[in-house]
């Protein structure tokens, strides 16, 4: 045995804990220090009254009593449980990709488990079988995981580990969706069943139509980021590759139409869908508002996808391309095998934050008469004479709303680029 | 050394290779032939009036300044860089803008580089059976069972289903010679293949390239091993400024340099 080595001398007590820390971070010198007082002593004030009017002065009970307004807008109450089943659907999917990638999906998963089961208890009128079904969303993340085999890099969890050698083979056994292809199908199946539940089937018992004009609240602003981004994301790569490919009449193409429509607002493009548009098409062809405004959300959301798509590419080394070349490949194989795929993992980061983006501009499709979050909030105000003086109550609560989606997307994503950091670059 | 024997005993050559290699350099045909090869950046001029012919399984070790034009000369060999003025010919097939005849030089023209440019998105496995199925349209079965193969003979089979960022520096060099030699080339280009890497990985590179070596492929190598071209290179080529100063047997250039750029440049890295 050797001596032990001399224990490691201390920091000095100004640079640690609690005293070391205010001092380094807030009062390292007379300005710092006035700032830090003067910052504190606003943002006390602030509180203070905020406080003092969210849990004394407000009344919260227009929230509390329009609640369904807020998240579906005006659609029909015997249509709810559909809704709740779409919903479960996107449980398992996001049990799945907790199963398949840790890192990124957990803490999504697991933050929509823990919205269910709020609004699940959340002492209000709702229909006990409403509620059932909210909540059956913690056991179908569960069935999600369960569904997905453990992908081979990892190791085991300690619930796996210890339930181990005996539910090993029958774990084994339901995990069904085992390749990629196979989760990527099962995706697409739930977005199918989403739509057709929310909007129903004509002639179908219990699936009746919707009439699309009575979606709304939080629900439609959803709806159309998700698909406005789904959508633009392979046009926006068709774009891209049209503006990098040696045609100079599909280049020029694409660089009009991206610049275009980069160049106008949204607000522009969503009146001239609904006022000009139509006047292109034949005259019994009746396209619903929603359709038109996801239609140009889509197309608009293309042309700033084109150029994250086209950055992305750009970044990738021109080793690889070299590399692709020397060994045989053409200029169309390389970029779909080589030069794509690695743009695409280059800018997930990016389409996350035009996701974002894209979920806050949705408010502006009120301005077509849709009845968005929004919208719902100002009519449930300026509607209702016993509400007309709660509008500061409404708006809060919105904000909150669009604050809470948006902050929670920008941490998963910075997770996901953390993720994408290590291993594969 | 006694190893490159060692090394060419356990190879199996196949039998056209051994046939040619039992024949003396001078009595082999010309695989690649360039004559007055000049290339342009602008106006400057980064290789100038180059000749060279490189017998079926010779050995060439480019060796020279930095700047002078060594990456440029052997990229034009697979057409990475496109060369102005002079000739090109790989295997008898001219170089030219015919996307057939450059389809088929790549075919015969395999390339290492310096940051080994593998494919950072797919597994070594992936790498490696990506172009024999792709160019070659050789079925997934026959492209793996050849990965593994040449993953073996470059001593890293168990690596397969990693992705390169999980491997060092020295095994992903190897992998990147896997992957050329599987789209089974006559000729290997290597671009400093060792400059990138830490000094205890050098060595498993340049053992892969001495074994290659003996199987009888032909190889340009840019390199400023001076052991390795000694032992393993047939000629060596000197170049600066964008010229080809000298090309001879690495014992006249080590002990009996005829020009004496060449000489002051290895008295200054020797
Ligand atoms: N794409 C390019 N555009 C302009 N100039 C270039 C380009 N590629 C190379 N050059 C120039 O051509 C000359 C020769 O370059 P090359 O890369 O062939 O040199 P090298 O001998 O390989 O040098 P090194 O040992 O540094 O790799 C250099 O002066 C370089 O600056
Ligand atoms: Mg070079």
């Amino acid at each position: 045995m050797t001596a032990r080595a001399a224990p490691a001398p201390l920091p000095p007590a100004t640079t640690v804990g609690l005293q070391g820390w205010l001092r380094q971070n807030l009062f390292s010198s007379w300005g710092s220090s006035a700032v830090t007082i003067v910052l504190a002593v606003v943002l006390s004030w602030v509180v203070v009254n905020l406080g003092a009017w969210v849990f004394v002065e407000a009344d919260w009970t227009v929230i509390i009593s329009r609640v369904p307004l807020y998240i579906v807008g005006l659609y029909p109450y015997e249509g709810y449980w559909r809704l709740c089943i779409c919903l479960l659907l996107i449980s398992v999917l996001l049990g799945m990709s907790w199963r398949a990638w840790p890192n990124a999906a957990r803490r999504f998963a697991f933050a929509f488990g823990v919205i269910m089961l709020f609004v699940g208890v959340f002492p209000h009128e709702m229909a006990p079988d409403h509620r059932a079904l909210l909540l059956l969303n913690l056991p179908f993340i569960g069935l999600g995981y369960v569904l997905t085999p453990r992908p081979a890099e990892t190791s085991p969890g300690r619930f796996e580990a210890m339930a181990g050698s005996a539910l090993a083979p029958a774990l084994e056994r339901v995990a069904i969706f085992s390749t990629p292809r196979r989760m990527v199908i099962a995706a697409l199946v739930a977005l199918v069943l989403t739509m057709i539940l929310i909007l129903g089937i004509a002639g179908v018992p219990g699936l009746d139509p919707v009439n699309p004009q009575d979606l709304g609240g939080l629900m439609i602003n959803l709806l159309l980021a998700f698909f406005g981004i789904v959508c633009s994301l392979p046009i926006g790569v068709g774009l891209a590759l049209g503006r990098r490919s040696n045609l100079p009449i599909l280049k020029v193409a694409c660089v009009i139409f991206i610049e275009v429509i980069r160049g106008v607002p949204l607000i522009t493009l969503l009146f001239m869908s609904r006022h000009i548009l139509p006047l292109t098409f034949p005259e019994d062809l009746n396209i619903d508002r929603v359709y038109l405004a996801g239609i140009t959300i889509t197309i608009f959301s293309s042309a700033y996808m084109a150029e994250n798509v086209r950055g992305g590419m750009a970044a990738v080394q021109a080793g690889q391309t070299e590399a692709a070349q020397a060994l045989g490949l053409r200029g169309w194989q390389t970029t779909l095998l080589i030069t794509l795929p690695q743009g695409l993992r280059n800018i997930i980061p990016a389409i996350v934050g035009q996701f974002i983006s894209l979920f806050k501009d949705t408010s502006l499709v009120y301005f077509i008469g849709m009845l968005d979050l929004v919208e719902m909030g100002r009519v449930s105000v300026q509607g209702n004479q016993e509400f007309i003086d709660n509008g500061r109550e409404v708006y809060l609560f919105i904000a909150l709303v669009f604050w809470v989606f948006c902050f929670s997307m920008s941490f998963i994503s910075r997770r996901i680029e953390g993720v994408l950091g290590v291993g594969r670059r | 050394m006694a190893e490159t024997n060692g090394v060419q005993a356990a190879v199996d050559i196949p039998a056209d290779k051994a046939e040619i290699l039992a024949r003396p350099l001078e009595e082999r045909d010309d695989i690649v032939v360039c004559e007055n090869v000049h290339k342009w950046f602008g106006d400057f001029c980064a290789v100038r009036d180059v000749s060279m012919r490189v017998k079926r399984g010779e050995v060439v070790v480019i060796f020279g300044p930095s700047g002078s034009g060594k990456s440029t000369f052997i990229r034009m060999i697979n057409r990475l860089e496109e060369h102005q003025q002079g000739r090109i010919v790989i295997d008898g097939i001219e170089m030219t803008n015919d996307v057939r005849n450059l389809d088929a030089i790549r075919r015969e023209v395999g390339m290492v580089f310096q940051q080994f440019n593998l494919f950072p998105h797919i597994t070594v496995l992936g790498n490696i059976t990506l172009a024999p199925q792709r160019v070659r349209h050789m079925p997934r079965s026959e492209a793996e069972a050849l990965a593994m193969q040449l993953l073996e003979r470059v001593g890293i089979p168990e690596q397969a289903q990693k992705y390169p960022a999980e491997l060092s520096g020295g095994q992903q060099q190897r992998v990147a010679i896997a992957r050329a030699l599987a789209m089974q080339p006559q000729i290997m280009l290597f671009d400093e293949p060792t400059s990138a890497l830490d000094p205890e990985m050098i060595k498993e590179v340049l053992d892969a390239m001495r074994e290659l070596a003996a199987t009888g492929m032909t190889m340009l190598c840019v390199t400023h091993e001076m052991g390795f071209a000694r032992e393993v290179a047939d000629r060596m080529a000197f170049f600066d400024e964008g010229a080809l100063v000298e090309l001879g047997p690495p014992d006249q250039i080590f002990n009996n340099p005829q020009e004496d750029r060449t000489k002051l440049f290895l008295d200054q890295i020797l």
